[in-house]
């Protein structure tokens, strides 16, 4: 009776209710419904959905039990479907701006698909012949990197990137550096079994109905959950305790937990020495090109100390017995230390000592001590087994899995800053302290991870014109080689991703692209393709003026950036600066792959992947964007789309899908391969595939036997299999990172000592040296280090709220209802002593602009903090809305205050070279380093917030929307009540 | 609450109506009033009857569904509204035939006995009709201010001392003595005036449950965060009012000024001089005075729902 | 039987979810459609049956936020059923369960006066008074299976914070949820005895500290660490 499972009783009821359902009318006509399983895309999560369908209309949406991600639960967003696919600001056809109108005056024609794409092709093709960089190729809030990736790799452009380089490549990048997984959506918190659960700066994430059930598992159970938070909402309210940080700090928080943890001996060392390159000599040679590298044996091997044998010996022999400390003398005479030496100097020193790490972050000293200490309890007293026969990777069985059950999950608010890749690694430094990587009751990665540290794919560099790349355009560059620069050690991408300004920018810098395109640095280009982004808006830095650099114009009166193409299925900010519009369809209208070779949706038990499929025709003349994707290749005569006639190979996008390999036996889909559809994860191509799928709703689970599920790093079994269906090269253990000699040869380069490339610019040289610490480390993030605290005293962040995603929920008639305007909320205390009242409109005021908005006073809000709710400010007329909708004349975009370039420094000069307001290690951008001022408005001023901008335009064809909604797919059935019972009953 | 103007049309007219009625009936049967024969009688019978109805009528137009509200006679077991209702709908035969009586004693002077009866009845009727519009609103536990016997009794002496003025005026148009209908109007407001500073002085102390209680907590002072709504609801709509507090203490000088003292001043004037055109003007400000005492009633009575918006 | 939820004030994050699911799935069912006013304009709202307001309880740094979802409670002594003049408004012997026959009602709004927990709301478009049918077109619905005939909200609630089920039953989830976790009835003092119960947040888990690890001078602490060996 309820979703808990049944007690001992329940029948009881459960007779009564049949006995009463005997006496209702059939209030649904079950003969008319159909139900549909495919997978929601409301927001990235990608859960499960039951779609009952009645009369070509959505009846209902319901979480599918069956399915791993979300079991049967589904969100506000993922609930409110029907009112997405009944939006008025749904695009009806391809559409062209009006000829002879200005760019962003929202002037369009409609046009035929075959019109616009022979156009496109042909502009395509041209590009291609000559300079094919020349086309960049970005996409937002997708989740089809695979395919986008592959169609530019195939194209010949090095300029594609996805959203990774904006969101969180902190979390991916520092993961993926040090510990074989992540956080993201790549690892979970050991939700059965952890007794100690910290969460480290989020507000929702992609795994929405994943960690709110894990949540409610781990209270059932009584664990603790702590989070580390500026602000007291959504998950942080229901913490058992909320840890006030100061935003840009969390570096300082973890390390100091090292301290303590360190200063009292409660280390995992066993987990720290076979686990981690902890016990690797690292060369102690100031001034010369070896320092600090790992020392290595002749193979290459990583070498320890063997203090049996008294000499250094192959760290990766198994037995070998590793000295954990100390300094050694090579046979060669060159002085080494073990990495665990360098991370006790390190973290033993004072200024990660509690006292000084509680006057960075906001907090007590005595607060960070004992969580340190609560965490050591449960990891070395409240140990777990799980017998298992397992045998890791030297051959060695062992009976069971030891788990220290302490587990973390963090997201944007540490990777949002630009000191996130270290506050990332520190995070992971700590986990590992303890011993609770892939363990039960810890951190678990999903398939495909672990990977090797990093995954052995270097970006692409080199470009020919109607050639594909040979390589993918991102990868993980481990030296200063694997830069994509030119000899002069220029950026060679147009996001200068990979460039000494952001070196390990393993998902770009999509943040970048407008800007540098449009000042033509590094080259100007000709054709921007932007699929599902809003860069016009939301997902821009800087909005305002990068809306006026879409409709900049050279001497010529040429727009800087030529060709804008827009692929989405809305009426968005950014359709409006398109010169062509090509209208996808929505997701229950098509089909698509979340696929293991892109963001997948794995579970720590099993590897998962899943399909849409349609469930509804669309009313309009729109096509789904695979579609076109793979219509183009054929059209563009991409070696992988054609055969040897140079004829288009795929009858279409699921074609394509069940038949191109990526290696033998290898798809997009991993599901039912083999001919006759019996070989999970690897097999030739079935025809049947999607037939397979639909048959198993949607998704495909293999579950992993017993003995493969933990310590995948060293598990042989695993690492054998994971080989085997192609996840990673080779299987070899993977050893944690804790030191990063990655890190460490780029900052030789800073330093001048490193034997290859060295970064030409002064300024690149200095952050390689003061940023790439090869341990991890807290500085100040960097617009802080440039802002004058006292003019600018407020950090400014954003949260993601639970019932919208981005901005395309302010469209949905069910979810504006919740929330149609944002507010500045500050802690109260801080706001009265500055006089700003409740609900009184205040000007915020960055180093790069300003905006009026109105305040609520709180007091789950760290005093030196301020946030919103993010992307609900809109453009008047964008999304269907009213021009006059509270999100355009009273919400407000953060945006505009948060600048894609860092301040110059003080004092310095006008040709000061700009640089990227982003981590310097990875070119994530740091939306959350933001500093602000903040004053009362004027009465007159109050009421709208500002900047305003034009209203929009309906586009053509455009329905308008309606004063009312009375949504239903039939008539209802009512209960009566007799006018018997309404005489002779009381109540 | 909302404060809804079919509403306070209906209450005041109607409570006037009925008073009238009733306090007619009453004094023609003690026949206190010198000169108000059965004629007269009819006359401010008949203007009660006027008054009730368009105050009942003006009650329907704030159904949302007025093609059911003949559905409203069935509850009479539990619902207020209903009772009201079938009073309301009972009254008007046993008034006709009142009526008729009277009409048929207007030369004679002498009522028949069924005449008298159903006068009797009437005032009853009139009587409980009143008494249920007030105890629809007493029995509400949702709104502290109005779950009180005050607010019945408000609402029979306001119906009393309104019909009564009324009454006053309706006899010096026709020329009759006025010296009795004054004394009594002046009573009878002075009494329905301390009736309400009493139920003011009541509702002055705070009361009704509070988000602790809502909540179940009690450790601390709780403050709403988010509403969950991006603009006001039905709730919002109907529960609440946006009118300062200032504007409240402005009003409720209006409703003592205009509604009592005003009239009772002019009342104690017409006692002493018998000058026909004051009661006009005291049935006017007095009527304007029970508006905005309606007015106040809703504006002040606050639903606990607000509670749970932090209001 | 007296139907009822259960909603824990622990867990539920305010997500919402259950807002939007009981929207979808009601505006479809017995007391469908439920308006949507302004939907893309300046004030946009429309008739629900299930609204979730945020709360802080005392002030910074010990301040905790609680979210609370708030439905029809399905009164025992429901007060909107006995002023309702119509008799539109009914609780059903059966089961507990409050309706109202929408052929009846005609809108005067008294119940709405008399529920304290603004359970129930005015449809203008249809001038009758819409609630929570604890979703009665569901959990009778012989054709779904036993685990879906559940109220829509609770099966999507992602944080399982709520709970359907028969308070008359001493054993069933719900009486033993309410036992267990000192389930508690919202205003209690107005009388209405509701039969929804919220659970209150759970007192903070006992989390001892590591004793063991004592601070020593780094120097010997250095010395034994030099010793440290792990077979690789
Ligand atoms: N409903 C919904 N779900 C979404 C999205 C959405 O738009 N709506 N977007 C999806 C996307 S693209 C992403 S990237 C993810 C992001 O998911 P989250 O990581 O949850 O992203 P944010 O909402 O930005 O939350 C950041 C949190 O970090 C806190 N914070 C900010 N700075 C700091 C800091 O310095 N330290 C600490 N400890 N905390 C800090 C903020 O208060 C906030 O609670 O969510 C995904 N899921
Ligand atoms: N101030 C601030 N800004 C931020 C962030 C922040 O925390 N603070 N977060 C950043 C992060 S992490 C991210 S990921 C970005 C997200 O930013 P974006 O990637 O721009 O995400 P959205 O705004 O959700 O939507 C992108 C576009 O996708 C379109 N779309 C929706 N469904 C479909 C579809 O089915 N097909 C097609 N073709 N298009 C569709 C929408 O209409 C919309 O125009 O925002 C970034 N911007
Ligand atoms: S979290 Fe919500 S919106 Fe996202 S996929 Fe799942 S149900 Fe859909
Ligand atoms: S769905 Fe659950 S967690 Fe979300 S608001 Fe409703 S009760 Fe709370
Ligand atoms: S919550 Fe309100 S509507 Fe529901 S039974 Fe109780 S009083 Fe009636
Ligand atoms: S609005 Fe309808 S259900 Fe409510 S009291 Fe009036 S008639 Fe009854
Ligand atoms: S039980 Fe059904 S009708 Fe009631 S709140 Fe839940 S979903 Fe809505
Ligand atoms: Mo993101």
């Amino acid at each position: 009776m309820s979703n808990r499972k049944s007690r001992p009783g329940v029948s009881e009821s459960a007779t009564a209710m049949a006995a009463v359902a005997k006496t209702m009318p059939p209030f649904e006509d079950h003969s008319q419904q159909e139900k549909h399983y495919t997978t929601c895309y409301m927001c990235a999560c990608r859960c499960g959905i039951e779609v009952t369908v009645e009369n070509n209309q959505v009846r209902f949406i319901r979480g599918n039990p069956n399915h791993p991600v979300n079991q049967g639960v589904l969100c506000a967003k993922g609930n409110a479907g029907i009112m997405k696919q009944n939006s008025p600001a749904k695009l009806r056809k391809p559409l062209m701006r009006k000829p002879g109108t200005e760019r962003g005056a929202g002037e369009f024609v409609e046009v035929e698909w075959d019109d616009a794409l022979a156009l496109l092709t042909e502009r395509l093709r041209h590009i291609r012949e000559t300079d094919p960089k020349k086309l960049a190729f970005f996409t937002g809030r997708d989740q089809m990197q695979a395919l986008t990736g592959l169609w530019a790799q195939q194209f010949g452009t090095i300029n594609w990137a996805a959203h990774g380089g904006f969101c969180s490549v902190n979390m991916a990048a520092a993961g993926l550096y040090t510990i074989g997984q992540s956080f993201w959506e790549f690892g979970d918190p050991d939700w059965e079994r952890t007794k100690y659960f910290m969460l480290w700066g989020v507000a929702e994430d992609h795994a929405s109905n994943p960690i709110k059930l894990g949540i409610e598992k781990i209270k059932k159970r009584g664990a603790k959950f702590v989070a580390v938070n500026p602000v007291r909402t959504g998950y942080q309210a229901v913490a058992d305790e909320w840890v006030p940080i100061k935003p840009g700090t969390d570096a300082m928080l973890a390390l100091s937990m090292c301290h303590v943890l360190l200063s009292r001996d409660l280390i995992d060392w066993g987990f720290l020495g076979r686990y981690t390159n902890a016990p690797f000599l690292v060369i102690d040679h100031p001034g010369h090109s070896d320092n600090g590298l790992i020392a290595r044996d002749a193979d290459g091997n990583p070498l320890v100390w063997d203090q049996g044998k008294g000499a250094p010996t192959n760290g990766m022999m198994p037995g070998a017995e590793a000295s954990l400390f100390g300094d050694y003398t090579l046979p060669d005479g060159r002085q080494t230390k073990t990495v665990m030496s360098l991370i006790a100097e390190q973290y033993l020193d004072e200024r990660y000592a509690p006292e000084k790490a509680a006057e960075v972050c906001g907090l007590d000293a005595d607060t960070i001590e004992r969580l340190a200490l609560e965490m050591a309890h449960v990891a070395f007293r409240e140990t777990i087994e799980i017998e298992c026969e397992w045998t890791d990777w030297a051959g060695r069985n062992h009976d069971r899995f030891i788990g220290r059950p302490v587990s973390m999950h963090a997201m944007r608010g540490i990777s949002a800053h630009s000191n996130g890749f270290q506050t990332c690694r520190a995070l992971h430094l700590l986990q590992v302290f303890l011993g609770t990587i892939d363990v039960p009751g810890g951190h678990r990665a999903k398939a495909p991870f672990p990977r090797h540290i990093p995954p052995p794919v270097k970006p692409a560099r080199e470009m020919a014109p109607n050639t594909p790349l040979k390589s993918p355009p991102l990868g993980f560059p481990t030296a200063p080689e694997d830069l994509v620069v030119d000899d002069q050690g220029k950026p060679l991408r147009i996001d200068k991703a990979y460039s000494w300004e952001a070196p390990i920018a393993n998902h770009g810098l999509m943040h970048m692209v407008i800007t540098n395109a449009v000042n033509g640095d590094p080259y100007p280009i000709d054709t921007l393709i932007l699929f599902m982004a809003n860069m016009a808006w939301n997902s821009t830095m800087n909005t305002s003026q990068v809306r006026d650099m879409l409709r900049e114009k050279d001497d010529n009166g040429d727009y800087k950036l030529p060709f804008l193409v827009v692929v989405d299925a809305f009426h968005s900010e950014t359709v409006n600066f398109a010169d062509l519009v090509l209208p996808d369809t929505t997701y229950l209208e098509r089909y698509d792959t979340i696929s293991m070779l892109d963001r997948p949706i794995s579970e720590p038990d099993s590897a998962c992947d899943a399909i849409r499929s349609p469930v509804l025709t669309p009313d309009r003349d729109v096509r789904a964007w695979q579609e076109v994707m793979v219509d183009l290749a054929g059209r563009l005569g991409f070696p992988a789309f054609v055969d040897d006639d140079g004829k288009p190979k795929y009858k279409g996008y699921t074609d394509f899908i069940a038949r191109w390999e990526k290696a033998p036996g290898i798809g997009f889909l991993a599901g039912w391969r083999g001919k006759a559809g019996d070989k999970p994860m690897r097999g030739e191509p079935n025809e049947k595939q999607w037939d397979k799928y639909i048959e198993h709703q949607g998704f495909f689970q293999h579950h992993l036997p017993e003995h493969m599920r933990f310590y995948r790093h060293v598990n042989k079994d695993y690492l054998a299999w994971a080989k085997e269906v192609g996840f990673n090269a080779s299987e070899a253990p993977i050893i944690m990172e804790l030191y990063s000699e990655v890190l460490q040869k780029f900052r030789l380069a800073g330093q001048g000592l490193y034997d290859g490339p060295l970064p030409p610019d002064e300024i690149d040289k200095a952050r390689l040296v003061k940023y790439f610490d090869p341990l991890p480390h807290y500085y100040q993030p960097l617009e802080e280090q440039r802002i004058d605290p006292q003019m600018y005293p407020f950090h400014a962040i954003n949260q993601r709220p639970m019932h919208m995603y981005h901005s395309w929920d302010s469209q949905n008639a069910w979810l504006r209802q919740i929330t149609a305007q944002n507010f500045l909320f500050m802690n109260r205390a801080r706001g009265e002593s500055l006089g700003i009242a409740d609900e009184s409109w205040v000007w915020v005021e960055s180093h790069n602009g300003r905006v009026r908005v109105q305040v609520k006073l709180m007091e789950g809000c760290q005093a030196d903090t301020v946030w919103t709710w993010n992307a609900i400010g809109k453009q008047s007329g964008a999304w269907g809305l009213d021009k006059d909708a509270p999100e355009a004349r009273k919400g407000f975009l953060m945006n505009h205050l948060i600048s894609e370039l860092l301040p110059k420094m003080d004092g310095n000069d006008d040709d000061e070279r700009r640089l990227t307001n982003s981590d310097p290690i990875t070119g994530q951008a740091a939306w959350y380093d933001l500093k602000v001022k903040i004053t009362p408005a004027s009465a007159d001023e109050a009421g709208t917030s500002w900047p305003q901008f034009d209203t929009l335009q309906p586009l053509p064809g455009a329905r308008p929307s309606p004063d009312q909604l009375r949504y239903s797919t039939h008539e209802p059935v009512r209960l009566k009540r007799s006018l018997m019972d309404i005489i002779m009953r009381r109540s | 609450m909302h404060p809804a103007v079919s509403v306070i049309l209906f209450t005041v007219s109607s409570g006037a109506g009925f008073g009238l009625i009733l306090m007619t009936i009453a004094l023609s049967l003690m026949g206190w009033v010198p000169g108000m024969g059965p004629g007269q009688t009819l006359v401010a019978i008949f203007t009660g009857s006027v008054l009730a109805t368009i105050g009942l009528l003006s009650s329907t137009a704030h159904l949302a569904n007025p093609k059911n509200a003949w559905r409203a006679f069935f509850r009479f077991r539990s619902s207020w509204l209903s009772r009201e209702g079938i009073f309301a709908v009972l009254f008007y035969p046993v008034i006709l035939v009142y009526m008729i009586g009277l009409w048929l004693a207007r030369d004679s002077g002498s009522l028949p006995w069924w005449g008298l009866l159903s006068g009797l009845v009437a005032s009853l009727l009139a009587l409980a009709t009143v008494f249920c519009t007030g105890m629809i609103y007493a029995s509400l536990r949702t709104i502290p201010q109005w779950n009180s016997a005050l607010v019945p009794a408000n609402y029979l002496l306001l119906a009393i001392s309104s019909g009564t003025v009324i009454l006053t005026l309706i006899a010096a148009l026709q020329g009759i003595e006025l010296t009795v209908l004054s004394g009594l109007s002046l009573v009878l407001l002075v009494i329905a005036g301390l009736a309400k500073l009493l139920y003011y002085i009541w509702i002055g102390k705070p009361q009704g449950p509070t988000l602790n209680t809502a909540m179940g907590i009690t450790r601390a002072k709780i403050k709403i965060l988010e509403s969950g709504q991006s603009s006001r609801s039905f709730l919002n709509k109907e529960f609440s009012n946006q009118v300062p507090a200032k504007t409240v203490k402005r009003m409720r000088w209006m409703v003592y000024l205009v509604g009592f003292v005003i009239p009772a001043v002019l009342m104690l004037v017409v006692f002493q001089t018998s000058l026909t055109v004051l009661p006009l003007l005291a049935v006017l400000l007095l009527l304007a005075g029970l508006a905005i005492e309606r007015w106040l009633f809703f504006v002040e009575a606050r639903h606990v729902v607000n509670v749970f918006y932090g209001q | 039987m007296k139907l009822g939820l259960v909603i824990d004030l622990d867990t539920c994050v305010g997500c919402h979810a259950c807002v939007v699911s009981c929207k979808q799935w009601n505006t479809s069912g017995t007391l469908g459609a439920l308006t949507d006013y302004d939907p893309y304009g300046k004030e946009p709202n429309g008739v629900a049956f299930n609204r979730v307001r945020s709360y802080e309880v005392d002030e910074y740094p010990n301040n905790k936020t609680v979210n609370m979802p708030m439905s029809c409670m399905h009164c025992e002594t429901a007060e909107c059923v006995t002023v309702c003049p119509t008799g539109a408004s009914f609780k059903r012997e059966e089961d507990g369960i409050v309706l109202v026959d929408q052929d009846k009602c005609m809108g005067c709004n008294l119940c709405s006066w008399a529920c304290p927990y603004g359970a129930r709301e005015l449809d203008q478009a249809s001038g009758t008074m819409k609630k929570c049918t604890l979703c009665v077109d569901r959990i009778y619905d012989m054709e779904l299976s036993e685990a879906e005939r559940q109220p829509a909200c609770v099966l999507t609630c992602p944080t399982r914070a709520r709970h359907f089920g028969d308070f008359d039953d001493p054993d069933s989830n719900v009486s033993v949820l309410v036992r267990e976790r000192n389930g508690l009835q919202s205003m209690p003092e107005l009388g209405y005895n509701p039969v929804n119960h919220y659970l209150p947040p759970r007192p903070k888990p006992n989390a001892p500290i590591h004793d063991g690890g004592q601070l020593e001078p780094l120097t010997d602490r250095f010395k034994k660490w030099l010793n440290k060996v792990v077979v690789r």
